[in-house]
């Protein structure tokens, strides 16, 4: 089966062109992220991975193709817009706010789910907006998610890498979202901290969100994920089920 | 009006002030390159080198040849030397944020508006030294040339092409193009950045302090009138982009050329005020057009992309748990403390009420400040702009006779609503580019509104019987300052703070969290826009007129620097600014607070947090 038949992908690339300095650093890629399954998208250093995954956040607006949610076209929309229709991610980067403690950083994933339509529906999802108990369950909820609850009312700022990066994932996770973008999330964790976060992700699967996993351990790539997109040069060199993309001689190669 | 001879006498006219603001645009050009710095002080050092060359030839009986040496070779670089010592390299060394080099340069700018208030007084002057002598020679065909213009044009075209000819044949312009394409290279590359920057301070203090001296013979010279006219064509400079010289110099003697050119153009009618308006101002138009139309990349900008991340100024940023923008309150002490100060007055006689009068409506400004710039991030220049907005419109319902309790809520109202408005083209915009399109909207609001008869003709300001006495109408500006905290307090606490600290910290992350960026910074701007009308109301009230001058931009920027030092983060700091703005000026002389403010401002870089900050955490609970 193969992931160019982006039909049945919840969150899906279709072409997707993205120049930097009038060089494509993402050269018409097709990619699907499907529902309930982890996606791995890997490649060396410079392949344009995290370039493609702000194309599918919205944080860049590519030059070329369209972005689909749904079959919905979103490729106009913007960042915000596509969080709160369920489009949640992490940074290679971590981003938290220092300023906000553990449980506010939090909440601020959980609270932004207000859909805005115009007329009655917008009036509909405001009267049925998420409620403060709701907000409040669902920031408790992903805080133990990921071990945080002792931490949760200590300043962001003051907590070392690795805990930043399962506070941004908490946060992501807060937004109760359908896909979830995932960069490089076992940098700066320890092999603890990793098994943790390979268990929330499958969780994150079996519960019928998308995952698209961007990582350089292969180990936890071939733990998790059970398609992957191979990236060299901006373009999609491999793809397929997990065993034979990485036994892939051409692949190997790049490593 | 077809004679094109008149033409070429008024193109010769333009020259004098063409070539100084050439200058000046050259001036800041090089600074910015050689330091990163867009030397918004400018101003400032312009003025006080024009005050000490009269102090020296005026009052001391110098020739004017020795003086101006003195002053433009020694004084004048030897401050800028200074600069880059005391306050920029400090900054530059630990890579500060924006936001906070651009409270420097305000800090230094009203720390020498202030020194020479104090020090000169505040009385206009007529008798100010010219370099060159200003006469007239007659060309042939019965045109009239001046010389000083021609020596001015002479010599801002020596100085460009020397420093093209510095920068391409001698060692120290090849290291300075360095610098200037990329001062980390450079230093790696054995290069002394700090050196290059102090000679870039040099010479951009020493183009002040000429252009100070070229221009105040041509206008009364009083503190502030002279620095706002130099701070006007910075729009020479934001026109270069900050990188072009040729472009600085023809942008500046086109704009002195058509300014003189639209004088013979007199039309009546209507809409004759507000050309001739234009006429005047021309230099303001061009700094908010230049400033408006998108910079696309600039080095050292982060105007584009999203990700550029950087430009956000964070002032006053600690690393949680103290007490900032979305945590909790833990300084309800400081709060009692300022509450006690603000009631205090009440128990007064009449005359102490009198004298603090103005303190809660320039608390209710500043609050504006504490939310726009300490809440949202964004570095606004443009805050008394709206309050002078907010004094006017009351006077204009007050003249009405409009009920006072109503032309408040409509003035507040109408004042979001505008903030709205303006901001949408504004707000999106970052970091250094966001001050000077905030700076140059309250240029053109204070060139084109305040100061204009039109506007502002035939306005009484009569207080409504039961707010007659100073007591009540004191107790009534406490209400509404309660109100304004009121409002600050629950937007920090709430899902609206929690989104702009988020926005502050990390832009991109919060995009990605769902927080809807634009619409959280324009929300944030109206809502200041709104509490600073209030503040306006208040003043127009208080006095019982409107006083354009109290709304003049350079008074913004001294309000900007007074509660980001008193502490841009809570309700306390804009009520401590205030009491210090008033309580200085009345206690000393006038331009004592400046100088204070000033100067913690220009060293704000070492007290993050502001006064309110420091002296909370030492107190411990």
């Amino acid at each position: 089966m193969s992931g160019e038949r982006t039909g049945a992908g919840l969150l899906a690339g279709r072409g997707v062109l993205r120049r930097l300095g009038g060089v494509p650093v993402v050269d018409r890629v097709d990619l699907a992220v499907r529902p309930g399954r982890v996606t791995a998208l890997v490649g060396p250093n410079g392949a344009g991975k995290s370039v493609l995954l702000d194309c599918l956040s919205g944080l860049a607006r590519p030059d070329g193709g369209r972005i689909l949610l749904d079959d919905r076209d979103i490729t106009r929309a913007p960042c915000h817009r596509r969080a709160r229709l369920g489009v949640a991610r992490t940074f290679q980067q971590v981003a938290v706010f220092p300023e906000l403690t553990v449980a506010e950083n939090v909440q601020v994933g959980a609270e932004q789910q207000r859909p805005s339509r115009p007329g009655g529906a917008a009036l509909r999802a405001r009267l049925t907006a998420p409620p403060a108990v709701a907000v409040r369950q669902r920031v408790a909820g992903a805080l133990r998610l990921l071990g945080l609850t002792p931490l949760a009312d200590r300043p962001a700022g003051d907590l070392p890498l690795g805990v930043l990066r399962l506070v941004e994932l908490a946060r992501a996770l807060a937004g109760a979202p359908r896909v979830l973008l995932v960069d490089e999330v076992s940098v700066g964790l320890d092999a603890g901290q990793v098994a943790w976060v390979a268990r929330v992700l499958a969780l994150v699967a079996r519960e019928g969100a998308g995952v698209l996993l961007v990582e350089h351990d292969l180990g936890l790539v071939s733990r998790l994920a059970e398609t992957a997109y191979v990236l060299d040069g901006g373009r999609v060199v491999a793809t397929g089920p997990i065993e034979r993309v990485l036994a892939d001689q051409r692949v190997r190669r790049l490593w | 009006m077809a004679d094109p001879g008149l033409a070429i006498d008024f193109a010769l006219a333009g020259v004098a002030v063409g070539s100084a603001a050439a200058l000046s645009g050259v001036g800041l050009v090089v600074c910015y390159r050689l330091t990163g710095v867009l030397n918004l002080a400018q101003g400032g050092i312009a003025v006080f080198i024009a005050y000490l060359l009269r102090e020296l030839v005026v009052v001391r009986g110098w020739p004017v040849g020795w003086g101006a040496v003195l002053c433009l070779l020694v004084v004048a670089p030897g401050l800028g030397v200074l600069l880059q010592l005391a306050v920029f390299g400090p900054l530059q060394r630990r890579q500060a944020a924006i936001g906070e080099v651009v409270v420097a340069c305000v800090g230094v700018l009203v720390l020498l508006i202030g020194a020479v208030a104090a020090i000169w007084g505040t009385t206009p002057l007529t008798d100010v030294p010219s370099l060159v002598p200003a006469r007239t020679v007659t060309l042939p065909g019965g045109h009239l040339l001046r010389v000083d213009a021609v020596a001015q044009l002479g010599t801002v075209l020596v100085i460009a092409v020397a420093l093209w000819a510095i920068g391409r044949w001698t060692g120290f312009g090849v290291r300075a193009r360095a610098v200037s394409a990329d001062p980390t290279l450079a230093e790696l590359a054995g290069v002394n950045a700090g050196r290059v920057a102090a000679a870039g301070w040099a010479f951009g203090s020493f183009t002040a302090g000429l252009v100070g001296v070229l221009l105040a013979p041509l206008v009364l010279l009083d503190p502030y009138g002279l620095p706002l006219l130099v701070m006007e064509t910075l729009a020479v400079a934001v026109a270069a982009r900050l990188q072009s010289l040729p472009i600085a110099v023809a942008v500046g003697l086109a704009l002195g050329i058509g300014q003189s050119e639209l004088t013979w153009l007199h039309p009546g009618g209507t809409l004759g005020p507000l050309l001739d308006a234009v006429q005047s101002n021309l230099f303001a138009v061009a700094l908010l057009v230049a400033a408006l139309v998108p910079w696309g990349f600039v080095e050292g900008f982060t105007e584009q992309g999203l990700l550029g991340g950087g430009g956000v100024p964070q002032l006053g940023r600690r690393r949680g748990g103290d007490a900032g923008w979305g945590s909790s309150w833990g300084w309800g002490w400081a709060t009692a403390v300022c509450a006690l100060a603000l009631l205090t007055p009440l128990a007064l006689r009449a005359g102490g009420v009198r004298a603090v009068l103005t303190v809660p409506a320039l608390a209710l400004i500043l609050l504006s400040v504490v939310l726009v710039t300490g809440g949202g991030g964004l570095v606004s220049l443009g805050q008394g702009a709206f309050a002078g907005l907010g004094a006017l419109a009351a006077a204009l319902l007050a003249s009405g006779r409009v009920p006072v309790g109503a032309a408040l809520v409509v003035t507040v109202l109408g004042l979001a609503t505008a903030g709205l408005l303006i901001g949408r083209p504004v707000v999106h915009r970052r970091g250094l580019v966001l001050a000077l399109v905030t700076f140059a909207l309250a240029v053109g609001l204070s060139r084109f509104v305040f100061e204009q008869p039109y506007a502002t003709a035939g306005l009484t300001v009569l207080r409504p019987v039961f707010l007659r006495g100073d007591h009540a109408f004191y107790a009534a500006e406490l209400a509404v300052l309660a109100v304004g905290a009121l409002l600050v307090a629950a937007v920090r606490r709430g899902r609206l703070g929690r989104a702009l600290v988020a926005m502050r910290d990390h832009e991109a992350g919060a995009w990605a969290a769902g927080v809807a960026v634009p619409r959280v910074k324009l929300l944030v701007f109206g809502l200041g826009a709104g509490l600073a009308g209030a503040g306006g109301v208040l003043l127009a009230l208080g006095g019982e007129a409107f006083d354009a001058s109290v709304f003049d931009p350079v008074q913004g920027l001294l309000w900007f620097a007074a509660v980001v030092v008193a502490g841009v983060d809570s309700a306390v700091g804009a009520v401590l600014a205030a009491f210090a703005l008033v309580g200085l000026d009345a206690a000393t002389v006038p331009g004592m607070s400046a100088v204070v403010v000033g100067a913690l401002a220009a060293g704000a870089g070492r007290l993050p947090g502001g006064l309110a900050g420091r002296v909370r955490r030492a107190v411990p609970g």
